[in-house]
């Protein structure tokens, strides 16, 4: 399915019948690595060496290259590898989650606000005013702070701060569709308002959205990666990015590589969606 | 409409607006878990201690009287007590205000000494060498989490060199600005890439608009029709960008400052909400909301004097 917004040219057929496009570069090297983090959350318990939380008094602060233990491990002996490979399992679906929820909840209000209109489209308007009134970071942590820490927490504080985004681009992109040629049509035709608006309008309209889930992932990882840091989002022993950079940060002076590894990590996804996302961007510019 | 007239609509929408935050403050308070006189009279208190506790907090109030119980005390300065030390929220924040004051001073003249330079490279020839350089830049530096460029900071710079600290904030001017190097520099490495994007768009409109032509076609070139034509007409979009960003700003100043153990308003945040003191948090919160919509504000008000098209189209 083509991701183009309807232009007139879309009007007669919508949808189906873009051109296929060569990948771009930053399409294959950002699917490349988000699809590389993605196969190793999968195939964490078969790729890692060790457990996550399994701790060796033996060897604790071991350099990376150790025997055993190729990015070394931490204070307490655990494999620095293994729990970077595990902690994809927290960080990946968390952020996905906050992204991809934050993006349902507001379609499904912005094209009830669009379509329907009326007092439905005002209240949605003014209680998203009302949430971009505030300064969406600090509302983040008093929110997260209000519902104490957690995956919970952080994914209901960041879908009441973000979704006000979807709604307003779905919104406004239906309020052009909607007088458009094809969409009476299908009125005049009798279709039901469901399929009207699932089939035929939701499809020409979530363009800017999908371009804006990539660079939505990519604040949602860093955001959950921040929280964990400051000790309000994943709390430690967990194996999670941004905790492990808090505990290593103790050991600056004699194990760099517990506050290196996990944010080279980070960055890499980061990039990887970022450059998704760009390469979106790009396919919806032309 | 007149410049005065301008600012005083501005001063007025700020009304509703900070009626909002307020209210919005106190709400937190009411849906996090727990029983706050519980929590200032600890868990062993008798039930006649929690209640008593109740009545001096004004918990036994209506809730709409305690919202404007709680305003009234906001707008005459007081702000509750500290659960932990019971010493005034304003006294814990007031020490604070300068430290982070001077990370974002530091941190904002830092910010545009990279990116304005950066912007106008790129703006100059987009799709250029250096356009793409730039672009790329952004994108890396976006993608990187703020702690950690932080901790990279330290670990490469003020731990081998040993000419920074690693943390802290120092004593006297020089100890402050010393200490304030490197958080500043994270603070700028964060804010550039979401600055430079929007200024070199803003530079780039303003080379192709029509007075730049005509200054061209004058013979005006080089750094002279950068400076006098393009930087000019940049700057009142910048000022308002820089506002815009302030949310974010904070939220990096937060970070960072856990980050090297600076004793600002971030900081002392994280600390109050690792201490579970409620008070305290609504005290930053209603503080760190109140600055960003000031600053809007001051923002709003500075480019209308220096752009008389903004009151016009206002």
């Amino acid at each position: 399915m083509s991701i183009l917004p309807a232009t007139d040219a879309f009007v007669k057929e919508p949808v189906r019948g873009g051109r296929r496009r060569l990948p771009s570069w930053k399409l294959a090297v950002g699917a490349a690595i988000v699809g590389a983090f993605v196969l190793i959350a999968i195939f964490a318990p078969e790729i890692a060496p060790y457990g996550p939380l399994k701790t060796d008094p033996l060897n604790t602060l071991q350099p990376p290259g150790a025997p055993g233990h190729l990015l070394g491990t931490d204070d307490l002996g655990r494999d620095e590898l293994s729990r970077l490979i595990y902690a994809t399992r927290i960080d990946l679906p968390i952020a996905a989650a906050a992204a991809l929820l934050s993006a349902l909840l507001g379609t499904l209000l912005g094209m009830a606000a669009g379509y329907v209109g009326g007092w439905v489209d005002m209240v949605v308007l003014r209680v998203a005013d009302l949430v971009q009134a505030f300064p969406i970071y600090i509302l983040l942590i008093a929110l997260v702070f209000a519902l104490g820490a957690g995956a919970r927490s952080f994914l209901i504080a960041y879908i009441v701060v973000d979704w006000v985004v979807y709604a307003r681009l779905v919104r406004g992109e239906i309020l052009r569709v909607r007088g458009l040629d094809y969409v009476l049509a299908a009125r005049a035709a009798g279709l039901p308002n469901w399929r009207i608006l699932f089939v035929h309008v939701l499809p020409n309209t979530i363009g800017q959205s999908v371009v804006y889930v990539m660079s939505d992932m990519v604040f949602a990882i860093l955001a959950l990666s921040a929280f964990s840091f400051l000790g309000v989002g994943i709390s430690p022993p967990a194996a999670e990015w941004g905790a492990m950079t808090a505990e290593g940060q103790q050991f600056l002076g004699v194990a760099w590589w517990l506050t290196v590894c996990p944010g080279v990590a980070i960055a890499l996804v980061a990039l990887g969606l970022s450059l998704i996302g760009d390469a979106l961007q790009d396919r919806m510019r032309r | 409409m007149g410049r005065f007239a301008f600012v005083g609509k501005r001063l007025l929408a700020l009304v509703p607006l900070l009626l909002g935050i307020v209210f919005v403050v106190f709400l937190l308070l009411k849906i996090t878990p727990g029983n706050p006189a519980r929590e200032a009279v600890g868990l062993r208190a008798s039930p006649q201690a929690v209640a008593q506790a109740a009545r001096t907090m004004g918990l036994d109030e209506s809730v709409p009287g305690q919202f404007l119980h709680y305003l009234d005390d906001a707008i005459h300065g007081n702000l509750g007590y500290s659960f932990k030390t019971n010493s005034p929220v304003i006294d814990v924040l007031k020490p604070q205000i300068p430290v982070t004051a001077w990370l974002i001073v530091v941190g904002v003249m830092l910010s545009l000494l990279i990116s304005v330079p950066l912007a106008v490279g790129a703006a100059l020839r987009p799709d250029g060498l250096v356009d793409h350089v730039v672009r790329g830049l952004s994108v890396f530096a976006l993608s990187m989490p703020i702690f950690w460029v932080g901790i990279m900071l330290i670990t490469v710079i003020a731990l081998p060199t040993g000419a920074l600290p690693v943390g802290g904030f120092g004593h006297g001017f020089l100890g402050h600005l010393r200490a304030i190097v490197l958080p500043a520099l994270t603070t700028a490495i964060a804010l550039s890439p979401v600055l430079v994007r929007s200024l070199r768009a803003t530079v780039i409109e303003v080379l192709e608009s029509e007075y730049v032509s005509a200054a061209r076609s004058l013979g005006v070139s080089g750094p002279r029709l950068v400076r006098r034509f393009v930087m000019r007409n940049a700057l009142s979009p910048m000022i308002t960008l820089l506002a815009v960003q302030t949310g974010y700003f904070l939220f990096a100043a937060v970070i960072v400052e856990t980050t090297f153990n600076l004793p600002g308003l971030g900081q002392g945040l994280v600390s109050a909400v690792d201490n579970e003191d409620f008070p305290l948090v609504q005290g930053y919160t209603l503080v760190f909301a109140v600055a960003i919509v000031v600053i809007y504000l001051v923002a709003d008000v500075v480019v209308a004097l220096l752009d008389p098209r903004v009151v016009v189209e206002g």
